[in-house]
């Protein structure tokens, strides 16, 4: 064991010891200032200014495809109410168009049986006042050949006829 | 107890147990004898780490990515700790942010240079000397000189630092003298001799330690004092260890002390 230095020794700096401690510090210092810290502080920035247009990024996405989403359902919606309408108003043609037929239909029927009716009438008075006719002079001369001269009085004459052809009516009304 | 030492002792004339001494702490000159770039031991071991701790982190900066691998995340990890958990905790963000180098460097410097203690090969702290703490501690004082003369004006910073607020005037006569010394002498005198010291007695005791192992294991002709050996090799253990542990928390408390004696250099209320 070699004789023990004093312990004050221990607290003396040694010029050595104070060039070589400053040395060092300047260096290192020099070293965290101009280079590693910076260096690591691009890196944080540049990572979070990735992270964060990332994100910006994905937000945006997001914001469109609600855009697109909400586009989508305004334009099927109103896709929806058009379809409804349209359908509404064919219906509503279809029924008019129907109604048209129906109405046309029946006036021309009604007018048809009109016709007919009308047609047929004035051929009954037809008929009927050529029948009253013809039944009458044919009666007349009937009678007038049974009876001779007494029924050339015309009063006696036409009313004979009415009331033969009452008694026709009476007849024909009870069949 | 007695008989151990006494036993010690008288073997220790035999087979001469090596006792680590404050020699350790003074090594010779082995470079440049005599000049003041002479190097020793200590200084041999500062340049050493300072070199590789140059070239690793210097590596892992230059080819640092965006997406970081486990190494880089360590580092990163570290920085984030120095930025956030010791300057903007102590000063706050806007503060801080002029002092995260200064305080990054004397956090990793130190801890590199604490560390080289436990480094088998180097085993002495590159910072076991007065003076790479002193340096250091004087840099720390500067600052806070420096800061304190930017943000108050000198008369502002000397009356706020020597006559606080809500004092009555009689303690002054008291209080002042022992803030001037506060700010001149015990800021970075503290600083110094708490690193130097923590360095000095952990080296002491676990060359100690592991001293004795060897002599009681390996050494001793008495091989009944070999279970001593075992419980000094658990406690060269432990001490191995424990100095890891001395090592990070004086780096840690180095640089929490500087950041606070210059955030207290700084107004009150911001």
């Amino acid at each position: 064991m070699t004789i023990a230095a004093d312990g004050v020794q221990l607290f003396l700096p040694e010029t050595y010891d104070i060039v070589w401690s400053l040395i060092i510090l300047i260096i290192v210092a020099a070293f965290f200032y101009k280079f590693f810290l910076p260096r690591f502080q691009s890196i944080f920035d540049e990572r979070t200014a990735k992270i964060e247009g990332g994100l910006a990024k994905a937000e945006q996405a997001q914001k469109d495809a609600e855009e697109a989403k909400k586009k989508y359902q305004a334009q099927l919606s109103t896709a929806r109410v058009e379809a409804s309408k349209i359908r509404d108003d064919a219906r509503a043609e279809a029924s008019h168009i129907i109604a048209d037929a129906r109405s046309r239909a029946e006036s021309e029927a009604a007018q048809i049986t009109a016709n007919a009716e009308r047609s047929l009438e004035s051929q009954q008075q037809k008929a009927m006042v050529n029948l009253r006719g013809e039944v009458g002079s044919l009666a007349t001369t009937l009678a007038t050949k049974i009876l001779g001269s007494e029924l050339k009085d015309t009063d006696v004459q036409s009313q004979m006829i009415d009331n033969m052809l009452a008694d026709m009516e009476r007849d024909e009304s009870k069949k | 107890m007695v008989d151990v030492f006494t036993a010690g002792a008288v073997t220790l004339a035999e087979s001469s147990m090596e006792m680590p001494s404050i020699d350790d702490f003074l090594p010779p000159e082995i470079l440049f004898q005599g000049t003041p770039f002479a190097i020793n031991r200590i200084i041999f071991v500062r340049i050493l780490a300072t070199i590789i701790m140059l070239l690793v982190l210097g590596i892992t900066a230059a080819r640092a990515k965006l997406i970081p691998g486990r190494w880089q995340g360590a580092v990163e990890w570290v920085i984030e700790f120095v930025k956030k958990d010791i300057v903007y905790q102590v000063m706050g963000e806007v503060r801080g942010k002029r002092y995260v180098p200064m305080i990054t460097t004397v956090f990793l410097t130190l801890l590199v240079f604490n560390l080289c203690g436990e480094i088998p090969g180097m085993n002495i702290a590159a910072s076991a000397t007065i003076t790479l703490p002193l340096v250091f501690a004087m840099w720390c004082f500067a600052q806070y000189w420096i800061a304190g003369i930017r943000e108050k004006g000198l008369g502002h910073f000397l009356r706020d630092e020597l006559f606080p607020k809500g004092v009555p005037w009689p303690i002054y006569i008291l209080l002042s003298p022992i803030q001037l010394l506060e700010l001149l002498v015990i800021r970075p005198f503290s600083l110094t001799i708490r690193l130097f010291a923590n360095m000095v007695s952990g080296h002491l005791i676990l060359a100690l330690c592991l001293s004795a192992t060897q002599y009681f294991l390996i050494d001793v002709v008495n091989k009944f004092m070999m279970p001593f050996g075992v419980v000094t090799f658990a406690a060269g253990i432990f001490m191995y260890l424990f100095e890891v542990l001395v090592a990070c928390l004086q780096a840690y408390i180095f640089a929490i002390l500087t950041t606070a004696y210059i955030n207290m250099s700084y107004p009150e209320i911001d």
